[in-house]
């Protein structure tokens, strides 16, 4: 089934930083469609909760040298 | 301190760390090189700072690679990489230190503007105090029912939408409305989430909560609004997609023609519009952000945007230039009793929900009627059994907008409307109703004629008191350079009396209301860009008419928040001259951006293609650039 997430990452110091961890979350297993906003740094996940966990995407987040955090 | 907690604070300040460990080993390594013999052992050291520095940066590079978008961080590994092979280790060092430093402070700067809108709903409490099976619980405030009675303490912070029951209390509703002032809350009245109750205790019964109250939904809108991108910024984003590889193709080119290592690494450094794409958005959220703390809703940045071009203000007059509380200042029968006048006129409108209608009715509720003649305590008795049981239903009754109502009551035609009925009918008004109705008139008041089969038999003096506010913001917009126009559907001279005590600069009367919507046509078609003040529910078309539709009062309904570009959450009018001028100031705020963005990049090529700036010298003078736009535009989170 489908479900939605949201993190807000507050250390994006440009928007192409954003659009990285869009990209990077985008080609995450499960993710049906993303929103990463550079302006607020709110991060809007939904996806397949029979193939991802929010955790996964917090790790790929971090992965890409950002903290997310709950939103 | 203990390892794991260690751990935890290296975690948090990573970047801080990095980028002061970066700096000491940059200036280590250059004094040594500058001031010693030791030059292998100073180049050592520049590599290492270049290395601790640049890790992170390179972690990220290759994120950006592997997701194929083409960022700064990129460039800045390149260039780097690039100065350390050609052996200059100075600039490789310098370039990455500089660069930690400057995304240090802009992150450190932008999450300021990211959690301003956090600390509002940081303001509505965790628990609630809950009645349940008649004992209080205190339970999480995001698992309270929709119906159940929360009790709220005096001091203590409301946790939920809805409705008083018991108990009467003055509530600070700031964090919703941006009011300053408390609110007197009795039985019956809305309360929202996140407001301070200050005297008395509160029983409320819950309507919403969790996600699903005021507050809430005006922080989504707002984030929502945030996000949306203003024409200026989808204009640079588009620039920028070609911008930075333009400028690498610069550098290979320029490589190729020269071999000159430096100035391309350098136009690498140089390669990212940094203060162009950041700008724009810091002063639009920043904008929208104070908005939202002040009671201002404002739709997103291309609202914003024209809000700043706009020159003339139309406000509609029933309840936004005034109260919008009609209330009946005299009653005259002309061969009858005034209090018949009033009871006639109040049968015949009774069915009515026009404003003026519910004037005359209550008006005839506290009157003595003429049927008890003149017996006070009959009416108070009928009002104590509830309802408008004192005035009779009429037979039939009929609507003719804009004009008046006809009914059947007690085997008579009654007419109840302006002078444009009248005319429609052929009804002539003898010149002593005419000579009263003209002076009540030029007192700012309405009229409306009582006619009783064919014969004029008195009419109905209505006055709604204008908002104290009203002369002030009409002033400070004309101030502001801004024009103002109230519209209404008050015949001329009303219109006029009322135009002269708000000291408006021009007035259009006798409107239906699809007429306004044409009035503020005919203002664009002249050229102006026109903003529309009016109360989101029966102004919503020429609200959405207007270049800037602003809907007053909007806290309680959702459709005016919804709909209009511009929501004052209070009834304050005195939020629109702030609401215009903040709108400008972002304007300005975001050509001043663009302004000091181009201005640098042009500084920096013309440098670079000259030999002037070297890799460290761009690096300085781009991130400078960066950090003026973020602090420019947080300007606007103050203003």
């Amino acid at each position: 089934m489908s479900d939605t997430t949201q993190f807000r990452v507050l250390d994006f110091d440009c928007p192409t930083c954003a659009s990285t961890v869009e990209r990077a979350l985008s080609n995450a297993d499960g993710v049906q469609r993303v929103e990463v906003h550079y302006s607020t740094g709110r991060v809007e996940i939904e996806y397949d909760d029979s193939v991802a966990t929010p955790d996964a995407f917090a790790e790929t987040i971090e992965n890409q040298g950002y903290t997310p955090q709950p939103a | 301190m203990n390892k794991q907690s260690l751990t935890q604070y290296y975690r948090k300040h990573r970047k801080a760390i990095v980028t002061a460990t970066s700096g000491l080993l940059y200036g280590g390594g250059w004094s040594l090189g500058y001031l010693t013999s030791f030059d292998l052992a100073g180049a050592a050291i520049l590599i290492l700072a270049t290395v601790v520095g640049g890790y992170d940066i390179a972690k990220t590079a290759y994120h950006e690679v592997t997701n194929r978008t083409l960022g700064i961080k990129t460039l800045v590994t390149l260039a780097a990489i690039g100065a350390i092979i050609i052996g200059e280790y100075w600039e490789a060092a310098a370039v990455v230190f500089l660069f930690s430093l400057g995304s240090y402070l802009e992150g450190r700067t932008m999450r300021k503007t990211r959690t301003a809108l956090q600390e509002l709903l940081e303001m509505t409490p965790e628990t609630a105090t809950v009645r349940r099976d008649g004992e209080l619980q205190e339970v999480p405030a995001r698992e309270v029912e929709e119906g159940e009675v929360v009790v709220v303490k005096p001091g203590g912070k409301i946790p939920v939408d809805g409705t008083v029951v018991d108990g009467e209390s003055a509530v600070n509703q700031a964090p919703v409305t941006g009011e300053s002032a408390p609110v007197h809350k009795a039985d019956g009245d809305e309360v929202y989430a996140g407001t301070v109750n200050q005297e008395g205790a509160l029983e409320i019964r819950t309507t919403g909560a969790g996600s699903d109250t005021t507050l809430e939904r005006i922080i989504r809108r707002v984030e929502e609004a945030q996000e949306a991108q203003s024409p200026t910024e989808s204009l640079i984003d588009r620039f920028a997609k070609y911008y930075t590889p333009a400028v690498i193709v610069l550098a290979i080119g320029a490589y190729a023609v020269t071999q000159n290592a430096i100035l391309s690494l350098t136009l690498l450094v140089i390669g990212c519009p940094g203060a162009l794409v950041i700008g724009p958005p810091v002063s639009i959220v920043s904008a929208i952000g104070n908005a939202a703390r002040s009671g201002v809703l404002m739709k997103g940045g291309e609202h914003l945007e024209r809000a700043g071009k706009i020159d003339l203000v139309a406000f509609d007059k029933t309840g936004t230039l005034t109260k919008g509380e009609t209330t009946v200042a005299d009653v005259r029968g002309f061969g009858i009793d005034d209090d018949e006048v009033l009871s006639l006129a109040a049968t015949a409108e009774k069915k009515s929900e026009h404003h003026l209608a519910d004037a005359i009715v209550d008006a005839a509720h506290e009157r003595p009627t003429a049927a008890t003649d003149g017996g006070t305590t009959v009416a108070q008795a009928e009002d104590a059994n509830g309802g408008r049981q004192s005035v009779p239903d009429p037979d039939d009754f009929d609507v003719v907008a804009g004009k008046g109502v006809i009914a059947h009551a007690g085997g008579h035609e009654v007419v109840v409307g302006n002078r444009a009925l009248l005319d429609d009918h052929d009804i002539d008004t003898p010149d002593r109703i005419a000579d009263y109705v003209r002076e009540r008139e030029e007192r700012g008041e309405t009229v409306v004629h009582v006619i009783r089969d064919g014969d004029v038999i008195g009419a109905i003096a209505m006055r709604d008191e204008l908002r104290e506010a009203a002369p002030g913001v009409v002033a400070a917009l004309r101030d502001a350079g801004i024009e103002t126009v109230m519209l209404t559907g008050d015949n001329e001279r009303t219109a006029a009396a009322v135009a002269e005590e708000v000291d408006i600069d021009e007035y259009r009367a006798e409107l239906l209301p699809e007429d306004k919507q044409s009035v503020i046509e005919a203002y664009q078609a002249d050229g102006h860009v026109v903003a529309m003040v009016g109360d989101g529910i029966n102004d919503a078309p020429s609200l959405a008419t207007a270049d800037v539709g602003i809907a007053m009062g909007a806290a309680g309904t959702d459709t005016a928040i919804e709909t209009a570009d511009m929501a004052l959450m209070a009834d304050d009018l005195e939020r629109i001259p702030y609401a215009v001028k903040l709108s400008k100031a972002t304007r300005w705020n975001v050509l001043e951006n663009v302004g000091l963005a181009v201005l640098t990049v042009t500084v920096l090529l013309a440098g670079v293609l000259t030999s002037y700036v070297t890799l460290a010298s761009g690096m300085l003078v781009h991130e400078a650039s960066v950090l003026a736009v973020i602090l420019n535009g947080m300007r606007l989170l103050r203003y």
